[in-house]
Formats: C-alpha cells, sequence, structure tokens
C-alpha cells in the first residue's frame, strides 16, 4: 500500500515530494513501490498535469477528488487558490491478498475495505481530503516564510514533518 | 517603586483599552519581508543585516519611548535598572507586542538582565535560509534590541542589547541580553556669554 | 484664564516651539503687523518679567525681535532648569518642580521622563496646568509630531515641529481653555 505525495508550482515545477505507505490496519507507514515505479510515478503523476487542467474550470472546488487512473494508481488533486497543485497518487496492492499472504484471509477482507485498498469509495475521499487539507495549511504556513520566494523547493523540515504526520493520520 | 504585579497589571489594561490593534500576520509578514529585502541588498551579509536592523530599531526606538510614556501615563522615572526591566517587560512587550517575556540572570549588579521570549510574535512562520551561514549569523529579530537600546536612551539610560540565543536557530530559548552602561547626565544649556 | 505664551524645550536644552497668544486688544491693534512679531519684553538682568506684549505698529524690527524672542526662551529654560535641579535637590529626585508666581504672571512647568520641557506662561489665578501640559503632549506632541513619520527624531532648530494639525490642535486646545 503506497502513497506519492507531490506539490507541484505555478510552472508544472516539483516544489516537493513525499513518498508513503498506510499507517492504517497495521500498515508500516512506508512506500512499497519498487525502483521502476519509483521513476514512473513523477512521469504518471506529470502526465495527470493536463487532466487537471481541465477540470480544475468545470467545478469552482479545490478538491478535485481522484481524476486520473494509470493502471493501478490513482491520482487525487488538490488546486489552490494561487495553481498550485498538490497531488497524490495512490496505489492499492495489486492484488488483493497478495501484499498480506502471511495473514491469511482474514487480513485481506479486512483491508479489503480499508481506504488504501479502496481508492474510489467515498470514505476514501473523504480521508484524502482531510490530508489535503491539512497539507494545505501546513503549505500556507511554510510560504509565509520571508525567506520563501514563490515557485522556490520547499525545503523546510518542520514543514516535512507535519506533511508525514498528516499521512500518518488520515492514510 | 512598582512591583512586578502592579506593571502587569498596568500593561493589561493599557492593552485592552488605548491600543489600537492591528493584524499580527500584517506586522509578520511585513516585518519578514524588512529581513528579507535586507539580506538581498547586502548579499547575505548578516553581519551586516543585523546592523541594519539594530540601527532601524534604534531610530524607531527613540519615536516609540514617546508613545511608551503618553500611553502609559508615566509622570515618573524608575527608581532602579530593575524596576525599568519589570516596566520594559511587563508594559512596553505587552501593549507593543502583547508578550511578556520573562526577566532572568540577574547579574548581582543589577545591571545586566536577560529577556526571555516564549513567543515572538515577529518570528511567526519564519524559516531561516539553509545556506549554512544564515543559522549562526543571522539574529532574525535584531530589530528588538535596537528598539530597546533608542528608547532607554531617551530615557537617560545608555544600555547595550544583543541576543544570546534564537529558537529559529534551533535554540532551545530566545534571549536577549540587556546590559546598563550608564545612566546619561542632563544636558546643561550651553553658556551664554 | 488667560495664557500668554507656550514654549517646548527638547532634551538638548534648545527651544524647539515657542507660541504666544495675545490678549484679543492688543492683537486688534498690532493687525497690520503680523502676530508672530509680538513678543514678550524682559527687563533688566534681576529676571522680572514683564508680560506687556509690544504690539502696535511702531515696533517692526522683526529681526530684533526674533533675536529678542529667542533671548526669552533662553531665559526661561536658564530659570526652569535651575529651579527644577533646585527642586530636585531639595526635595529628593521623585519631587517635580511645578510653577512659580510673580506679580504679573504664572509660569506651569511640565517634564516628560524622555526630558522634553513643557512651559506655559499664564495670568496669576490660573490654577495648575501640569494636567494640560501633560495632555499637549500626549494628544498633540506624540500624535501630530512624534507620530509623523516625515518629522526628523531630534527638532533641531524647531525642524518638524511646526506641522498644520499640531499648530491647530494647539491652538484650538488653549484657545478652548481660555
Amino acid at each position: 500500500m503506497s502513497y506519492y505525495f507531490a506539490i507541484i508550482g505555478t510552472q508544472d515545477n516539483p516544489l516537493f515530494e513525499y513518498e508513503f505507505g498506510t499507517s492504517k490496519q497495521g500498515g508500516d507507514g512506508q512506500a512499497h513501490f519498487n525502483d521502476q515505479a519509483r521513476h514512473l510515478n513523477q512521469f504518471v503523476l506529470h502526465s495527470s498535469l493536463d487532466i487537471v487542467e481541465e477540470v480544475q474550470w468545470t467545478n469552482g472546488q479545490s478538491y478535485l477528488k481522484a481524476i486520473d487512473k494509470f493502471f493501478n494508481n490513482y491520482i487525487s488533486c488538490f488546486i489552490t487558490g494561487s495553481n498550485v497543485k498538490l497531488l497524490l497518487l495512490h496505489q492499492p496492492p495489486s492484488s488483493p491478498g497478495g501484499g498480506a499472504s502471511g495473514l491469511g484471509a482474514a487480513a485481506s477482507t479486512r483491508s479489503s475495505t480499508s481506504i488504501a485498498a479502496n481508492p474510489t469509495s467515498p470514505q476514501t475521499e473523504e480521508a484524502v481530503k482531510n490530508f489535503f487539507t491539512e497539507a494545505y495549511e501546513n503549505y500556507v504556513k511554510a510560504t509565509m516564510s520571508p525567506f520563501y520566494r514563490a515557485n522556490m523547493e520547499i525545503r523546510n523540515p518542520v514543514f516535512r514533518a507535519r506533511v508525514v504526520a498528516a499521512g500518518r493520520k488520515y492514510l | 517603586m512598582m512591583s512586578a504585579s502592579k506593571a502587569s497589571r498596568l500593561g493589561e489594561e493599557i492593552w485592552k483599552t488605548r491600543i489600537d490593534k492591528v493584524n499580527s500576520e500584517l506586522v509578520v509578514l511585513t516585518y519578514g519581508t524588512i529581513v528579507a529585502q535586507l539580506c538581498k541588498d547586502f548579499d547575505s551579509d548578516y553581519v551586516e543585516v543585523n546592523k541594519q536592523l539594530d540601527k532601524m530599531g534604534y531610530n524607531i526606538g527613540l519615536r516609540l519611548i514617546e508613545d511608551y510614556l503618553a500611553k502609559s501615563n508615566t509622570m515618573r522615572r524608575c527608581a532602579n535598572f530593575r524596576e525599568t526591566a519589570e516596566m520594559i517587560a511587563k508594559v512596553g512587550f505587552k501593549i507593543f507586542l502583547n508578550i511578556t517575556p520573562t526577566i532572568t540572570n540577574w547579574t548581582s549588579d543589577s545591571k545586566q538582565f536577560s529577556l526571555v521570549f516564549d513567543e515572538n510574535p515577529l518570528a511567526d512562520f519564519v524559516e531561516l535560509p539553509d545556506d549554512g551561514r544564515a543559522q549562526d549569523e543571522l539574529w532574525f529579530s535584531n530589530i528588538l534590541c535596537g528598539v530597546l537600546r533608542g528608547a532607554l536612551e531617551m530615557v537617560q539610560m545608555q544600555v547595550e542589547a544583543h541576543f544570546i540565543s534564537d529558537v529559529l536557530r534551533g535554540n532551545d530559548t530566545t534571549e536577549m541580553r540587556i546590559s546598563l552602561i550608564r545612566y546619561i547626565d542632563d544636558e546643561l544649556p550651553p553658556e551664554d556669554d | 484664564m488667560v495664557i500668554y505664551s507656550f514654549y517646548i524645550f527638547d532634551r538638548h536644552t534648545e527651544c524647539i516651539y515657542s507660541k504666544l497668544w495675545l490678549p484679543p486688544s492688543a492683537a486688534a491693534a498690532a493687525a497690520p503687523a503680523t502676530p508672530a512679531t509680538a513678543n514678550i519684553v524682559t527687563g533688566d538682568g534681576a529676571g522680572s518679567v514683564t508680560l506687556a506684549p509690544r504690539g502696535g505698529p511702531h515696533n517692526t524690527d522683526r529681526r530684533s525681535v526674533k533675536v529678542k524672542a529667542s533671548d526669552d526662551a533662553k531665559l526661561i529654560f536658564g530659570t526652569v532648569f535651575s529651579l527644577r535641579n533646585m527642586v530636585r535637590k531639595l526635595g529628593g529626585d521623585d519631587d517635580a518642580f511645578i510653577s512659580y508666581r510673580t506679580g504679573q504672571y504664572k509660569l506651569h512647568y511640565y517634564e516628560t521622563a524622555s526630558s522634553l520641557r513643557f512651559v506655559m506662561l499664564t495670568d496669576t489665578t490660573t490654577l495648575s496646568m501640569r494636567s494640560v501640559l501633560h495632555q499637549i503632549y500626549i494628544n498633540l506632541w506624540v500624535e501630530y509630531v512624534v507620530k509623523n513619520p516625515l518629522a526628523p527624531v531630534e527638532h533641531k532648530g524647531g525642524d518638524g515641529v511646526k506641522n498644520e494639525l499640531f499648530e491647530l490642535g494647539l491652538d484650538q486646545f488653549v484657545r478652548g481653555l481660555m
């Protein structure tokens, strides 16, 4: 169960990225992307920007929900008023039970109802929304630093820690 | 001599009744922008930036003291430097920044003390530049040192003030050290021929 | 109550502001000349000050008037400064010199912690003007001079004091008292 979170600036430039896994239902909070997927994630996210630009004008919301799907990767987006995009790539376990084979059938049924395994369920939408909202709040605070300039990479360790905490809390 | 609790009450009362409030984020962003601009103008020569901030603060202090005296209705001088410290922390900082730094670490001759800032409204949101030097050289809130120096000079106290730690640098506390150098004598009118 | 004149001295002992109010009759007599040319006439070196404004068209030598006015200010400062020091010596550092009275006038004094000295001359029957001087300080000086970002911090030669708001505010305030 893995997530890849990225903030994209107004010039489609990455400002921040963070990989993590679910912490719900005994998840270890680690991302389980293989090396190839790691590189692929960036492309997947980047290509979804085109869809963001289409969807962003269709409703006035910041949270655009899951906007794109690439094989087993689901992409959710939150767009700020200043056209900065918060993107979350969400990769459920490729085969149900495959990731949790050691734990037997009981574990896999439980995980099948979890947020992580159901990228399109309303609960997941809500959880991702909460995650985005918190990440956005902290993003605003980070960019309020006088030494931060627009579209600059966010290196603030406090911000990273807060995103990590939000990921653990909601996803 | 005014007791510490009386000073607190005075500060509280003035803050509640006589102070026009302004959005704190406006202040934070304005001050932050000034510091960032100075860093840019002086090519990240942080020693120079500290100096400039102190100078700006000094010029503010020279004026701010009059506002302080007017608002606090001070009709007499502090009896000693300890009382001055109380008034700075509990009235001055209270009415202008709505904080009350802790007074501590007095030297035995009562001429030096520290102000420890539990909160620092100037530094909200601030993350020092990670160029490897700012953390060691820049005192982000250095303007406050200048303000105290300027304000106290107008009431005939020559002091020296500098920060010795700052949470922005990763220290546990934000602490400013203030030393009384001397009381300034009244100026005498020039002799007439 | 009649208020004759008002002075501000800074911490460098310089007179940075002065203003005179003429009684209506004298003002009428002096109408062709500007009111600013009126001044206080000091007597001999004995320090007796007579407060008969030298109005009237016969007094046209402005330069000497100006010199005279600045001499007056110096004299007043010397007097209040000595009195204040004497008061402190006798009554302790917390004691304050408030006023003195002669047969002709009464002088009121107020000093801020920042060593600004406010002096006002009134007729002899006027009660304490200390609170009035304090009001002038907090409501006019601080608001209109100190908080004016274009005014310098030190008012050498009265620089930056004579702005419209301060002058107008002061005149209204004082006339309101009379």
